[in-house]
């Protein structure tokens, strides 16, 4: 994938594609493998759980695949990998109803919900979902950072998080996570 | 008889604990090995960090091999934050605000940090059991539920690959139960070569401006018993001080100095940073994720405690802190 690819990826995910655009990346989707699995994993990882965790019960999305999986026996872990890509692999008609479909801000959102509910008919359920969930992330974020007045007090503070997260705990592997999500929404 | 009654009795009592421990003991050892695996094993994946209501994906590079560690972390929403962390450096870049930030790691320090060999003491403070057998991410994993035995630490729930013991999940959990922070793999993958292009940053560094943090000369053990000026009267039971260093920060002069204190899960940073003209600072307490700050200007001095602890523990902890002059 090139930098503009990923770029596009990166504008759908976050909803802002304009439809010329998302022609050209639903083309390089159907032809290109490794831009489908790319795109997989941020939407995976992206909207689906902002989403969902809106709700007053958060998903752990990552035990719904768990559950899709559940039957399978633990093998090899190629071989897993192949099924777990298979069973989050979006269908032909989705990306025909899509593409039909004018580039709102919703189409993220929409291919999740589409992913994960595998619907067999049609769209216009998943588009009112669509609605609801987005209604909640716009009432419920709020940024991740220091609740402190002032930027030189904020920009102290970060200095110690870093530095203070040499030495975290048990969540050692993933301490950083806080330092690179600072400030998000 | 009355010794077969007794031994009988003796018995009774003694066979349920026999087997808490052995099981307690198995579960530390998973820990042990858990911590060992994120720094001896190669892996690329994306996880989610959840705090609260926020939620984002983070892609991570980690190769371990002769020359060391080195790992690389992505955020894929929002701004492209990345931490990029090697043998001796750590750099914090922020592409909206076109900055770099450099630490010199602490010298002669692991990686990522030495707090698991201290993992048997922490265990007077926290139950910690087996739990059920879960999948994450696809992969068979262990679950390890650590209960803290007082307020002052949080509890952890940790899911550990059964095949290769590389934390898989990780909820911290406060004391009515909430979970207050989780970080879960969605993809991953152990069995990778990751390239040397992978660890170089999106951006490149001309248009962006370079903070750096340099620490200052290793302090030798007298020096060390000099610099003692600060101390904290007061710390959770089981914590002891595991770090202690300065380093000077090269946008503002300020000298600061860190020493951190753990029971072996948990820790606590104490900072201490001369106040070298007129600044604010915090007073109180703030937090990010589930990371708790607490502020307070003393001597002259910023003194603020940071830790992945409950509030009222950086508090009682700021509140405790002395300074000592050495010459008296």
């Amino acid at each position: 994938m090139t930098a503009k690819q990923h770029e596009l990826l990166s504008a759908f995910v976050d909803g802002e594609l304009n439809s010329q655009e998302l022609d050209e990346l639903l083309s390089l989707m159907s032809t290109d493998d490794n831009a489908k699995a790319d795109y997989q994993r941020y939407q995976l990882s992206s909207d689906v759980l902002r989403g969902y965790t809106n709700r007053s019960q958060p998903v752990d999305l990552t035990s719904r695949i768990s559950t899709a999986l559940a039957d399978e026996p633990v093998h090899q872990l190629a071989e897993q990998q192949t099924r777990k890509a298979s069973v989050i692999s979006l269908p032909d008609w989705f990306w025909k109803q899509t593409a039909g479909l004018a580039a709102a801000a919703s189409i993220g959102a929409l291919a999740v919900v589409g992913v994960f509910n595998q619907p067999q008919t049609m769209v216009t359920p998943e588009l009112a979902q669509v609605e609801q969930v987005q209604t909640q992330t716009a009432v419920a974020a709020s940024p991740n950072r220091w609740t402190v007045g002032e930027q030189e007090v904020e920009d102290r503070l970060n200095n110690y998080l870093v530095d203070h997260n040499e030495y975290a705990g048990a969540s050692g592997l993933f301490s950083y996570a806080r330092v690179v999500s600072y400030g998000e929404e | 008889m009355r010794f077969l009654l007794h031994a009988l009795l003796g018995l009774s009592l003694v066979l349920p604990v026999m087997v808490s421990a052995a099981d307690n003991d198995e579960a530390v050892k998973m820990l042990e090995r858990m911590t060992e695996a994120a720094k001896t094993l190669t892996y690329e994946g994306v996880f989610a960090y959840q705090a609260g209501k926020n939620m984002q994906s983070i892609r991570i590079y980690h190769r371990a091999d002769a020359r060391g560690e080195l790992e690389r972390l992505i955020s894929l929403n929002g701004a492209a934050r990345e931490v990029i962390r090697s043998n001796d450096m750590v750099t914090c870049i922020n592409p909206e605000g076109k900055q770099v930030n450099v630490s010199r790691r602490p010298l002669g320090r692991g990686f990522p940090s030495d707090l698991p060999r201290r993992l048997n003491s922490a265990t007077p403070f926290y139950d910690v059991n087996l739990g059920e057998t879960d999948r994450i991410a696809g992969r068979k994993a262990h679950e390890l539920v650590i209960t803290p035995e007082d307020e002052y630490r949080y509890g952890y729930r940790l899911w550990v690959d059964a095949e290769t013991y590389l934390l898989l999940k990780s909820e911290l959990v406060g004391s009515d139960g909430e979970v207050l922070e989780t970080f879960t793999f969605s993809s991953i993958n152990t069995d990778v070569h990751i390239p040397e292009h992978k660890f170089k940053p999106q951006m490149s560094g001309e248009e962006m401006t370079w903070h750096r943090s340099e620490p200052e000369q290793p302090l030798n053990t007298a020096n060390l018993s000099q610099e003692h000026h600060w101390r904290p009267a007061w710390l959770p039971e089981g914590f002891s001080q595991v770090a202690y260093q300065t380093r000077l920060r090269a946008n503002n002069g300020a000298d600061v100095e860190q020493r951190v204190y753990s029971d072996g899960l948990s820790s606590v940073s104490v900072f201490i940073e001369k106040i070298r003209a007129r600044h604010s600072h915090l007073r109180g307490g703030s937090h990010v994720g589930a990371i708790n700050a607490f502020g307070t200007i003393m001597q002259a001095h910023f003194v603020t405690v940071v830790g992945e602890v409950p509030a009222v523990t950086v508090e009682k902890i700021g509140n405790s802190i002395s300074f000592a002059d050495a010459q008296q």
